[in-house]
């Protein structure tokens, strides 16, 4: 065999090999829940575990709740909460949903929980929970939890004093790029009442101050209401740094005053 | 008696044969096997031993020269090792010299002859060698890293290599165009191919320039030295080369090295230019084994770190440019088989490059005020090629296989002045890979004696994609759409005529077809700072192709003192890839265009090139180019295109001293972007240049004085990034010495 048919023989393996290497072998995987324990009780020979893909916050949380008897999980005819934060002086509710069956895991049930306070020298926070087991027991208890402080809820009031709650829902790991943009606002009838707020329009405005009095802003697409006090658009941070994006919520043709979200958006 | 004579003579003579060795060799050329006449056999790069008869062949003394190397007007220089049954050889054809031009750039060859194109200075840098020539210019930000065009085309529409290698500039702002990663003593020739009508090689069908680098020979040991000293920016360099083979010759090396430092210029009248200095440093190294069957491997590497170089255009200065060059490549021999292979090479190379503005009053400038930025950027890029011929129906016809791979990354971080604002980072390139493969095939058609035609054909795939979520989701914000990975087939095509009238006339044409999907900045750049017109530019990965027709046409007329040759050409564009207003980002610091197919633009233009003998010790050189570039959809001047300018070059050589007057000119430019650009009118200009050459030591030392703008004139050219005025009245000496 001379040189070159050697090559070329050679030539030929090399690329079938590059073929080969070039396959793509993008493995996709079912997303899976991955999750930190919060907290858990014991009452009546029950457990009940709350678990978060995050530590509570203010803000949007992701409850996640799981009942188990001995080492057995258990489906309950029916699982409640009620989010108080006791103030020594008077207490209050936040805007919350009642879990249900987790559509990721169904051994879990779940929930969206908007803390509208951080745990601390003001009161402290203490979720209430009752459940009926499939045998008819009526189950109650109360679990004390820690919400931290951040940046991702905001408030403001029309001229007649009624509040309003704008959340910060996503991102919630703002990142350089384009980003989901999403807020929820709920507005405060009673101390145990806050419903969502779906009516309103959200003006928006992302800005970055890059000191020496000069700045930007970066591509975004204005949230919408996408009913249940969700309001969906995007943002395309152009570069990672300190952020501030403006809101006023305009509620009937009333503009309340402006409220500011400070935040810092990754590199990747 | 008479038998003891005979004996005597018998073994005389005998011996003497066997010593000697003597064998007869004919050269010829590949394609129409015929011989090849004055082929110039040489045992080094000045040494001729002999030349080729009329029927081209040569007899040489086999034990004295074993190595050569065959160099004949027209054809691709050919190193041998020659064998006692070696009885023929053949050369490739450079196939029309007007289209694929062929400049020493080594200064070696030191035979006058009025076909050399341009008879280069000692110590001349890359920068001045290509802006010198008819048909290029060059668009500087500074001192250093002057970046080539072709016929008022650059960067993406371009191809600039090495040795064929395919690189990618790792500086998001364009500060680090290949040529700056290589030295002169690195390269044996430039390949200019003006009009890209070499698509089987280049792959593109656009104009082309390859820098072809300098390999072991296996001649004797030879080594040079060379030094220079320049006022008033106190440039000071020191270069060497040398080569080295072993007593069979078998196994060579060649090596070089060279360092340059210069501070700040000035220009006319006695202006300092702040932020233009530099320094670096190159290093190469070729190594080359020839086998017994005449095949032969070569590995060569070249690093050129380069460090400190000021950009006066720019915002900030680069700290740090690094290069790293290398590749193997095997050489096969001739064959006679219906399918076979010329070379085989591979190669990779890494290009790093670091900018910062900590040097800089950022406190107080009008851009991007309060902020350092430092930038960083790399490529790494990794290519084979394959080519070689094939006989198929007793067609013959040229292969070429050309493939590499690409990984860019460029980020830059702002800090601000004011400790309350957090550093910020943009990602100019993450991840972003680009794929090429192409197959390309050159078929030559002789019609007659006089008249031949060259056909080529490529088919390119090229992919482009980023594999950052993050970075794709830029595009996906700005467009609505998740790019994902971009790919193309792309077709190039040429067609060449030359018809030689007599032994004085000869008249070229080509016509070339070129699709080019848009490069990776073009597609996923994001946030790139383009410093002619001060927007930020962000990728489109959507961009439909571009295409171009190229038409060019040359007259040549040439006698043994005389050179005449003027070219035409036209190049319509469609699809036209620039830049249009993006979003508003409500600050008047940011400014945002994004690549799209604007439309049809044009380049014509013209070069005249004019060689002549006045006598025996005079010659005089002209060369004028001009260029006509239009954005016919917006309806104005391309930016950045030179306007007509030329040479007047009066050489005078009597014994061993050379004296040379330059005037270099260029006429004012009105035409300017001013809607694409923020480009202004340039005036005309015109510097005296003036060198006197020496040699001594029968030509073994060399010393050059060179007096540039004698009348220290303060100008620009139009293609300066900030107006930022050439260099005044300098004045340089150099010592070049080999042995």
């Amino acid at each position: 065999m001379n040189i070159q048919t050697m090559f070329g023989r050679l030539m030929a393996v090399a690329v079938l090999l590059f073929v080969a290497a070039s396959c793509d072998t993008t493995d996709n995987n079912d997303p899976e829940l991955d999750l930190i324990p919060v907290n858990s009780v014991t009452v009546d020979g029950y457990t009940v575990s709350l678990e978060s893909p995050k530590e509570l916050e203010i803000g949007a949380n992701y409850l996640y709740w799981k009942i188990k008897q001995g080492d057995n999980t258990i489906t309950p005819q029916t699982f409640t909460i009620t989010p108080m934060m006791d103030m020594a002086t008077m207490s209050h509710s936040t805007p919350f949903e009642q879990p249900s069956a987790d559509l990721l895991d169904d051994s879990y049930l779940s929930n969206l929980a908007v803390f509208i306070m951080p745990s601390g020298d003001m009161g402290s926070w203490t979720i209430n929970f009752e459940f009926i087991t499939q045998s008819g027991s009526e189950i109650s208890g109360e679990m004390p939890v820690n919400v931290n402080s951040s940046w991702k809820i905001m408030n403001t009031e029309d001229d007649n004093g009624k509040k309003y709650f704008v959340t910060w829902f996503e991102p919630q790991r703002p990142m350089s790029g384009n980003n989901d943009l999403t807020f929820l606002v709920h507005t405060r009838e009673t101390m145990m009442s806050f419903p969502a707020v779906s009516n309103a329009e959200l003006v928006v405005f992302p800005y970055m101050d890059m000191g020496g009095g000069t700045g930007h802003s970066t591509p975004f697409t204005p949230p919408v209401s996408a009913g249940n006090g969700f309001y969906e658009g995007d943002i395309n941070y152009s570069m990672s740094g300190l952020w501030t994006t403006t809101v006023e919520l305009v509620v009937a043709n009333d503009t309340l005053p402006e409220i500011v979200f400070e935040y810092s958006v990754i590199a990747k | 008696m008479k038998l003891l004579i005979l004996f005597v003579s018998l073994l005389l003579f005998g011996a003497e044969s066997v010593l000697a060795q003597q064998i007869s060799v004919k050269v010829a050329d590949r394609t129409t096997k015929e011989p090849i006449v004055q082929a110039h056999i040489k045992d080094g790069p000045n040494s001729v031993i002999t030349v080729t008869d009329v029927s081209g062949i040569f007899s040489i003394d086999l034990s004295k020269y074993s190595h050569l190397t065959i160099t004949a007007i027209g054809y691709a220089s050919k190193n041998i090792r020659l064998q006692p049954d070696t009885d023929l050889i053949y050369l490739n054809s450079e196939i029309f010299r007007d289209q694929t031009e062929l400049l020493v750039v080594a200064n070696e060859e030191s035979d006058q002859n009025v076909r050399a194109y341009h008879n280069r200075k000692a110590n001349q840098g890359m920068d001045d060698f290509l802006d010198n020539i008819d048909g290029v210019s060059t668009t500087k930000r500074g001192a250093f890293g002057w970046e080539p065009a072709v016929r008022g085309q650059s960067d993406q529409r371009m191809n600039l290599v090495i040795d064929g290698m395919q690189i990618f500039k790792a500086c998001v702002d364009k500060m680090d165009p290949i040529t700056s990663y290589v030295e002169s003593n690195n390269l044996s020739k430039l390949q200019i191919d003006k009009s890209g009508s070499g698509v089987a090689q280049n792959g593109t069908g656009v104009s082309t320039v390859n820098l072809i680098t300098q390999k072991a020979e296996q001649s004797t040991t030879s080594f040079n030295l060379n030094t220079s000293y320049r006022v008033p920016d106190q440039y000071r360099t020191f270069s060497f080369a040398g080569n080295t083979a072993d007593r069979s010759g078998k196994n060579a090396v060649r090596f070089s090295g060279s360092y340059k430092k210069a501070d700040d210029f000035k220009a006319g009248d006695d202006q300092t230019i702040q932020n233009t200095q530099y320094e670096k440093l190159n290093l190469s190294v070729n190594y080359r084994h020839m086998f017994q069957s005449q095949h032969s491997i070569e590995a060569s590497y070249i690093t050129d770190k380069a460090y400190d170089i000021g950009y006066p255009a720019l915002l900030m200065d680069a700290t740090k440019a690094l290069a790293d060059i290398g590749q193997i490549k095997l050489n096969f021999a001739p064959s006679e088989m219906a399918f076979r292979f010329n070379t085989a090479q591979i190669y990779a190379n890494g290009i790093r490059h670091s900018m910062d503005d900590y040097s800089r009053d950022v406190a107080n400038r009008t851009v991007m005020r309060g902020m350092y930025m430092p930038m960083y950027g790399t490529t790494t890029t990794y290519g084979a090629k394959l080519n070689g011929a094939a006989t198929l129906v007793n067609h013959q016809f040229d292969w070429f296989i050309d493939s590499y791979t690409s990984d860019a990354f460029g980020d830059m971080l702002m800090q601000s002045l004011d400790p309350s604002i957090q550093d910020m980072l943009i990602y100019n390139l993450d991840e972003v890979k680009t794929n090429n493969a192409s197959l390309g095939f050159r078929h030559h058609i002789q019609f007659s004696d006089n008249v031949l035609m060259k056909v080529e054909e490529s088919i390119r795939y090229k992919s482009l994609r980023t594999d950052s979520e993050s970075h794709a989701s830029f595009f996906q914000g700005l467009y609505g759409e998740t790019p994902g990975t971009r790919s193309k087939f792309l077709l190039s095509g040429s067609g060449s005529l030359l018809w030689m009238l007599n032994n004085n006339w000869s008249f070229s044409g080509s016509l070339v077809y070129s699709e080019r999907m848009g490069n990776h900045m073009e597609l996923f750049g994001h946030y790139i700072y383009n410093y002619t017109d001060g927007f930020f530019y962000d990728g489109n990965p959507w961009l439909k192709t571009e295409r171009s027709i190229n038409t060019d046409v040359n007259a040549t007329w040439e006698t043994t003192g005389h050179s005449f040759s003027f070219t035409l050409f036209h190049k319509q564009y469609f699809n036209y890839i620039d830049g249009v207003l993006g979003i508003d980002s409500g600050s008047n610091d940011f400014r945002f265009k994004q690549y799209a197919n604007v439309g049809d633009a044009v380049i014509s233009g013209s070069e005249l090139r004019a060689i002549n003998d006045l006598g025996k010790m005079i010659t005089l050189e002209n060369r004028i180019s001009y260029l006509y570039a239009h954005n016919q959809t917006l309806g104005e001047p391309l930016p950045l295109i030179p306007p007509l300018k030329g040479n007047t070059t009066l050489h005078l050589r009597r014994g061993n001293n050379m004296i040379m007057a330059d005037l270099e000119w260029a006429a004012e430019q009105k035409r300017i972007a001013q809607i694409s650009s923020l480009e202004d009118q340039t005036d005309a200009y015109g510097i005296l240049n003036f060198t006197y050459e020496r040699r001594w030591l029968d030509g073994d030392l060399t010393s050059t004085l060179s007096l540039n703008n004698i009348l220290d004139h303060y100008y620009h050219t139009h293609t300066s990034i900030g107006n930022i005025p050439e260099a005044g009245r300098n004045l340089m000496i150099s010592l070049s010495y080999k042995f």
